[in-house]
């Protein structure tokens, strides 16, 4: 089918980063299993990429495949990129209204020091753009909410998976060219790697996709993302058929229009 | 005069498999023909051409990650019925892409549009096949 090709990697975060491998801990699914993709689910995957050639043998329809990290653990992607730091702000706020509150019951020298720290912070100003970055957030979990303390490391979500890389055998034999590509889709962090095929050369290549995780570890009286590396690997199985002319099941010929027009013709439509 | 004319039927596949049918605007066709077709842009498409011209079908995806193969077309006889044998279902899998929807138009009475039935296969399943009698070819 000449649509495009849709892989998803689905990593479990959490189990990678224990186990410090994607082995078992990486689901890979695609939408061709109807033409022939195999492993679904599984992190075997084995995609099916039928390919057609003209009778003067060049390729008859373009393949193109396109690869997304999904993170088990995390907030969805469906979620707007911009809800960690959204949240994060939302919960300053909340914290200076909870401090407003309090002070309004309690006595007059508490009130002034909460009144001098409203002056001292000044007018909130809502930010549109920057601060999306892992460090500049607050430490969320799935629903949302702020984790503080000793169980930070533990109960946070997950930052999405990122694909560094695509190598391997499929690309040394230029079967793929991969390529990262800007995207204005946000489900996608704004990025995505992409692939067109050869499909002249039938066989089954593997490659090796290269995944960034981020680790919270505490270090130095503080927690930070640390990045760990890992690779998986599926495969490519390619198979080309000759494009056919269908009503001839050959070369072309007349179309097999009914010899006789309808007795009485109807209207053009409209 | 081209020799060649093009029909392309964009279809919303996502649109079409939820209601079931190729209405509702999930299909459009849409030619390049010299002569004045009507239809342009809709499933009624009539596509004006001469005897020795070469048609070519194609089907493309509006969301370009769904998949849409021309199944058949066959043209419809008298009774509006599709005239001929009738081809052999495709099977599980098979790569519909291979297919090329060309012809060369043979001599037809003017004035006269010659409907044809378009089927168009989205993925596989029961309700994988859908199809439109309204578009025609017609001599001027």
């Amino acid at each position: 089918m000449a649509q495009q090709l849709a892989i998803i990697v689905l990593v479990d975060i959490g189990g990678a980063l224990r186990d410090r491998t994607l082995d078992d801990n990486v689901y890979v699914f695609d939408n061709m299993r109807f033409q022939g993709s195999t492993g679904e689910g599984t992190g075997d995957l084995v995609t099916a990429v039928n390919g057609s050639y003209w009778s003067d043998g060049s390729q008859g329809t373009e393949q193109v495949l396109n690869w997304l990290p999904y993170a088990l653990g995390g907030i969805p992607p469906t979620v707007p990129r911009g809800y960690a730091a959204e949240r994060s702000r939302q919960i300053d706020q909340q914290a200076l209204d909870d401090l407003r509150a309090l002070a309004d019951g309690a006595d007059d020298e508490a009130a002034g020091g909460v009144n001098r720290i409203r002056r001292d912070i000044g007018t909130r100003v809502r930010s549109t753009r920057g601060a999306r970055g892992l460090t500049s957030r607050k430490v969320l979990d799935v629903t949302g909410r702020p984790v503080s303390g000793a169980d930070a490391a533990a109960a946070h979500n997950y930052a999405t998976p990122i694909i560094t890389d695509i190598t391997g055998e499929a690309v040394d034999e230029k079967i793929i060219y991969p390529a990262e590509y800007g995207s204005p889709d946000m489900v996608t962090d704004g990025w995505y790697w992409s692939a067109t095929i050869d499909t002249a050369r039938p066989g089954t290549y593997a490659y090796t996709m290269h995944v960034q995780l981020h680790e919270l570890v505490e270090r130095d009286a503080g927690l930070r993302w640390e990045a760990v590396d890992l690779t998986c690997e599926a495969r490519l199985r390619v198979v080309t058929e000759p494009k056919r002319n269908a009503f001839t099941g050959g070369g072309l010929g007349l179309l097999p229009v009914y010899p006789a027009p309808p007795a009485a013709p109807a209207a053009p439509p409209a | 005069m081209n020799p060649k004319v093009n029909i392309i039927a964009l279809v919303d596949v996502v649109g079409a498999l939820s209601d079931g049918g190729l209405g509702n605007g999930n299909l459009g066709l849409v030619d390049d023909s010299a002569f004045e077709s009507t239809g342009r842009g809709t499933p009624d498409l009539c596509t004006v051409v001469q005897p020795g011209q070469v048609v070519q079908w194609s089907a493309l995806a509006v969301d370009v990650q769904t998949p849409v193969e021309i199944r058949d077309i066959v043209f419809l006889g008298p009774d509006g019925q599709p005239a001929g044998p009738a081809r052999p279902d495709p099977e599980p899998g098979e790569n519909l892409d291979v297919n090329v929807w060309s012809g060369v138009v043979p001599y037809l009475a003017p004035g006269v549009p010659h409907r044809y039935r378009l089927e168009l296969q989205m993925h596989e399943g029961p309700h994988a096949v859908l199809h439109v009698d309204s578009p025609a070819l017609m001599c001027p």
